[in-house]
This record gives C-alpha cells, structure tokens and sequence, in this order.
C-alpha cells in the first residue's frame, strides 16, 4: 500500500511541476525567453529538430502520456511485489521444545518456496489453536513430533507445511537410529545429485515479466510516436506553413529535422520510463530485475530507437499524402499492420516462454524486429551475432525506407487537395529547379 | 550592382495545362511592383518558382546576374498566398522560429519579431497562439515572417486579400518603406486601385507569358489615345457618334469618354466638338490601370 502511496506523490508532484511550467511558459515574455538550442545538431535541420522537442514538451498530450506510462509501469512493478509480500512469511507456532537444527531446517524449506519463516513460542497448545483460528500463525509444531493446521486441504502453503511434516519425521527417525555423530553429520550435510537437463533451461518468471512489460512499451510508445510524425506532417501541410518552411530550407532538411527531433523526445521519455522503472523496481525489491532482466532492458530501448528510427521516415511520408484527419485512417491503418502482428506474435512468445520459428523470422524483418528481437532477448533465445545481424539488417533497411521516403515526401507536400496517391508520389519527371 | 531579379523563359506545364509560357520579366531593388493577371495566369506559379517551391520544364532565375540558390532564398521574403502559420504554437515562438530559418541568431529574430509585432499594434500578443488571432491580425503576423530579417527581396502573393482598409493602409506603408531602403518588392493582386497607388510599375501576366509591363505612368499615357469632352447643349455626345475612328466608352452628364484609333488626330475631334456647340470641357485622359489590365487581357 505504501508504495501506492508512493507512486500517487510522485504522479501529483509531477502534474505540479507541469502546470507551474506551463504558467511560467506563458507569462514570460518573448524577449525574456531563451531560444532552444541543441549543442550537436547545427544548422536548419537543428533548429527544426529543436522546435519538434520545445513543442512536443509543450504539449499536454506529451506530459499525459508520459505520466499514464509510467503510472503503467509502476502498476505493472508494485501489484506483483504487493502480492508477493502477502505470501512471503510463514508464521510457525511452537508448542514445547523445537530444536535448533529443527528449526534451520524449517527455515531453509520456508525459504526455498521463496518465502520467510517466523517463529512464536505459546505456552500451550489450547492457546496455540486459538491463535491458528484467528490467522494469527499458519501452522502450530507440538514438541516438534506433531503439526497441527486451521484447514489442511486450502492451505496456501500446503506444500511447505507437508515437506516441514516430512522433515520432522525424518529428523524423529534419525533419533531413533541412534547413529553415531558423524553419520549424522553426513546425513545432515546430504545434497542432492546433479541433475542434467537435455534442453535448455526454461526462462526465469522474472526475465518473461520484464519481456511482456517491455513489448508493451516498445508497441505504446511506437504507435505514440509514429502517430505524432504523421499528424505533425499532415499539419504543417494543411496549414500552409510547409511553403513557408520550404522557401527557407529544403525538404529533407525539414524531414530529419523533424524525425531528429521526435527521436530525441522518444528516447528521452523511454529512458525516463525505463530508468523509473528500474528504481522502482529496486526499491520494492521486485523480482523484474533479476537474471537476464538488465540485458532485456537494454534490448528494449535499442529496439525502441530502431523501430522509430525505420517507422518514423514511413509515417512522414505517410503524412506528407495527407492533409485532414479523415485521411489519415486510411493511410495510418495499412502501416500499423506489421507493428499489430509482431505485437501479438512476440507477446504470445514471451508468454508461452517458447520461441516459436514464426517469432525467429519476424525478428530478421525490419517492421517486426522492433518487437520480435526483444522477445528473443528475453527468452534468451538468440546469440549476440543474430542479435547484430538483426540490427545491420534494421540500418541497412531504414536507410533505404529513408531515401524512399524523401522522394515522396518531396513530391507530395505541396500537392493540395484530394489524397496524393502513392503512384503519384513516385511519378518521375525530367524538370530542373529554377536556377 | 543594382539587385535585380532576372526572370527569364520560364516554362511548366501541370499535365496538358501550359502554366508557365516563356515567362520573362525583370524586378529592380527599391521597386514596388505590382504582379498582375486573371485568376489562373501563373502568378502564384511564378512565386512558388522563384523559391524552388516546384520544378520547372525550361527557364532561368538569377538574382545579381547569379543563379538562385537557397542560401540567396534565405535573404528573401515570402509571403505565399495560402497564410501559413502553425495555428497552435505561439506567435512570439513562431517567428523566432522563422527568423532563424532564415540566418537569423535567436536573439536577433526575438528582438525583430518583438519590433514588428509592435509595428502592427499586436505586441501583446506574442504568447498567444496564432489561431485565437483575427484574418486581417494573422496577416500581419504573415507580413512580419516576411519582414524580420530585412529581406533583400520581398514576394507577396495577395498581401491585401480580405483586409480592412486600415490593414490595407499599414501593408501599404510597409512595402513603400521597405522599397525606400532599397529592397525590391513583388507582389499580387486584384485590388488595381491599390495597385495604380502603391506600385511604380507593374508586370501583367496572362496564360503563363507575359503580356505588357513597365511604369504605372508610361503604360496610362500609352496606347490608344482618350479624351473626355463636353458640348453644352448635347447630353448624348451625338456629335461624336458619325465621328470615324472614335469610340465613345462611356457618357456620364452629357462628359463624353471617346477612344481614339491610331490614325484619329484629336484636333478633328475637337473641330466636329467646337462645330456641335460650345465645348465645355476637352482634355486628354490617362488610362486607369484597371482599363491597362483589361486590354491586356482580353
């Protein structure tokens, strides 16, 4: 519940911050107000990239989404550790002696279903029993030779409670063997044979979590993105503003300034999200960041910045046919297609915990590897060299996606009117700039 | 050197539709001149042109003798017929923004944005979006993108379409001024009185190609000769009616307006007047603009 509280503050003092900077935004004046400036990008193609980023942080859709992403992530970190904490301690009561190495050993099968054990000394079995009615103990131990439970059959913890019964068995037998003190010894310090499995091992729960929360992200903030390069475009058209902008710069200038720029805000509120996610997740001490969880986070930003990266050219294009939201359906819709199937596809991997030969192949296709990739890292299903080969087959394509989308783009944003057709858009002719 | 824009053969078609004829003309520094022709001629084809907005099939633009480039471009103004603007972002923000598209440093094109904004009455509202303004205010703030980084050249397309007159009065002195510190100034439009007023000469364009330019006075003097004349005593100008080689356009309170062909000397229209009574009233009149445009075009 804390935690909850905890997240509540957070989302609160956020929502403080945004509304003082929005009325700071507007009472200052124009002179007053410093210009953006990004220190690596110079030149036309950073001051478009800058004013993407002031306006985009501007915007209230921007401040919502990032605040109901990471109220998402913060659900998806605290209601696992929540329930985890209600089954985390087994309360044992004692009745009469339990000796030491009785109760390292009760201790050590608690602990191995991944839960603590306490223990409570009563004086007598009656108060005993009325302290396992009232839930107060889960189990009560009588001069360690009888176990005595509120209602066996429903017993969370059932299995625990009958691997205690059966060592306090073994340890009475022991007793009456009468054995000398170093074949106790060998007895009590008995491990296991190894056990060799013929398959790999199967994915931790920890490394699937972090999986599905990370195809979540990946597809929510993609669709956000792409959706914010395709109206951007088709406003800066249906406004008119386009021929203002293209008698100071040329077309692909504008283009990369404005994929630059809604890349920048991507990452940034990706790592923001992820980096939330990670101190959360140490704080309540929750089980999303054990095993391979850290490389699969890595892996989810790697891709989130690539599928933008390939989609974003996509959706400017896209955007640059259209110029009123009616169109836009029609045109976004075709395009969110292979998004939608690597989606599903790698959710139900990650969730099966088997990497089906459909997942392996969509995590070599540029449109799919965003979300398919990742899966694969979580599953621990992929070597590093598929991995980059993955990734140069991401590049080499988004290239390609690049220089076909500038093409349209460059013939289709000033085309008013009716939708652009992709034809048309192509359509090649020999004419030279005034010159 | 004088700055001068030099059109020359421009050329475009849009499918079978010849938009661009073997368009030429010629715009000096310190000119206003105004950019005539119907609804369809190529005017805002022309513009679009001289920006690299489209692609052309023939013709050539070079400003001081040297080809257009976009670093040369970033030195003009334009103001496109359909007002762009980005309806949601501040004003102030706005034409920061264009003013450092076009070289500008950021505190340069705030100081400029803030100065024109004042010039305009609008000062107050540079943290305002540019949607909660009026069609004549947005206009204004168009007119200032153009402006702030003290183009060599300005190209207007229909710069007074739909202002008021006192919005009419303000562009107007903008554009004088701006000739007056010697940058050349090319605009559109329909309004032709405002056009006579304002421009020193014009450039009229009809199926993509030029049909006559020069000054607002010479091409008023030239052309067919016109008189307007008054005989008391003959409110119909019936005097002048069997006159060969004279057209009368108008009769207004017994005021003839007559055309003369080219081979009609005033002087025998003015004998067959003083003949028909006492003549009141004989003088030569210049042509209106709107008279120059419409026998151009037709």
């Amino acid at each position: 519940m804390r935690y909850l509280v905890l997240v509540t503050v957070a989302v609160v003092i956020a929502s403080a911050v945004a509304r003082r900077r929005r009325a700071r935004v507007k009472s200052s004046s124009t002179t007053t107000r410093r210009t953006l400036e990004l220190p690596f990008v110079r030149g036309s193609v950073g001051i478009v990239a800058a004013r993407e980023i002031r306006e985009r942080l501007r915007g209230r859709m921007f401040r919502v989404g990032t605040l109901l992403l990471l109220v998402v992530v913060a659900a998806a970190i605290i209601i696992p550790s929540l329930h985890h904490g209600h089954t985390s301690t087994l309360r044992v009561g004692v009745v009469g002696a339990l000796p030491v190495n009785q109760r390292a050993q009760i201790t050590r099968d608690v602990h191995l279903s991944g839960d603590l054990a306490t223990f409570t000394t009563a004086q007598t079995l009656a108060r005993a029993s009325a302290q396992l009615r009232k839930g107060q103990v889960d189990l009560v131990i009588v001069n360690d030779q009888r176990v005595v439970v509120d209602t066996f059959a429903t017993s969370p913890q059932a299995a625990v409670i009958a691997q205690i019964a059966q060592d306090l068995g073994v340890a009475r037998a022991l007793a009456r063997a009468q054995l000398s003190p170093g074949q106790l010894s060998i007895l009590e310090h008995a491990s296991g044979v190894p056990i060799t499995s013929l398959h790999h091992a199967h994915v931790k729960p920890a490394d699937v979590g972090t999986s599905i929360v990370g195809l979540i992200l990946i597809f929510m903030m993609l669709q956000q993105y792409n959706t914010w390069t395709l109206i951007g475009v088709m406003e800066e058209k249906s406004s008119r503003v386009i021929e203002v902008l293209l008698a100071t710069l040329r077309p692909i200038q504008l283009l990369t300034g404005k994929v630059l720029g809604i890349g920048i805000i991507a990452f940034a509120q990706a790592t923001l999200v992820v980096g939330f996610a990670l101190m959360l997740a140490k704080s309540v001490g929750s089980s999303l960041l054990h095993g391979a969880a850290p490389l699969e986070l890595v892996s989810i930003l790697a891709w989130l910045l690539l599928g933008y990266t390939f989609y974003s050219w996509v959706y400017a294009a896209a955007g640059s046919m259209t110029e009123r939201q009616d169109q836009i359906q029609a045109v976004a819709l075709p395009l969110s297609v292979p998004l939608i199937v690597g989606y599903i596809v790698s959710l139900a991997a990650a969730e099966s915990g088997h990497a089906s030969l459909f997942v392996r192949v969509l995590a070599y296709l540029p449109p799919t590897a965003p979300l398919a990739m990742p899966a694969l890292v979580g599953l621990s299903a992929v070597t590093w060299w598929a991995f980059a080969i993955s990734v140069a087959i991401s590049l080499l394509a988004t290239y390609g996606v690049a220089r076909f989308a500038a093409r349209v783009y460059q013939r289709a944003i000033l085309r008013t009117g009716a939708r652009v057709p992709l034809r048309d858009a192509l359509a090649l002719r020999p004419r030279h700039r005034a010159t | 050197m004088t700055n001068e824009l030099v059109v020359r053969g421009l050329t475009r078609h849009f499918g079978t539709l010849k938009a661009l004829d073997d368009l030429s003309f010629d715009l000096r520094a310190g000119h206003v001149v105004g950019f005539l022709g119907p609804n369809g001629a190529g005017k805002t084809t022309t513009m679009r042109a001289i920006f690299g907005l489209l692609d052309l099939d023939g013709g050539t633009i070079t400003w001081n003798g040297r080809a257009l480039d976009a670093a040369q471009r970033r030195r003009f103004g334009y103001m496109p017929e359909e007002r762009g603007l980005y309806p949601s972002m501040l004003i102030g923000d706005q034409l920061e923004y264009l003013g450092r598209l076009h070289d500008m440093s950021g505190h340069d094109a705030r100081t400029e944005a803030q100065r024109w904004l004042e010039r305009f009455g609008l000062a107050d509202r540079a943290n305002h979006k540019v949607e909660s303004l009026s069609h004549g205010n947005q206009q204004r703030v168009q007119l200032a993108a153009a402006l702030l980084h003290d183009p060599e050249l300005l190209i207007l397309d229909e710069p007074l379409a739909g202002l008021d007159p006192s919005g009419i009065d303000t562009i107007s002195e903008v554009l004088v001024e701006r000739a007056r510190r010697g940058c050349g100034v090319l605009f559109s439009s329909h309004q032709l009185d405002q056009v006579e007023n304002l421009c020193e000469s014009v450039v009229i364009i009809d199926h993509g190609h030029l049909v006559t330019s020069g000054t607002v006075d010479d091409l008023a003097t030239s052309g067919t000769q016109r008189l307007v004349v008054r005989v008391e005593g003959d409110r119909d100008a019936n005097w002048a009616r069997e006159l060969r080689g004279v057209t009368i356009s108008e009769v207004t309170g017994g005021e003839a307006r007559l055309v003369l062909d080219d081979d009609v000397d005033s002087d025998v229209v003015l004998r067959a007047a003083m003949s028909a009574g006492r003549v009141a009233e004989f003088a030569t009149r210049r042509r209106r603009l709107s008279e120059v445009f419409r026998e151009a075009t037709t």
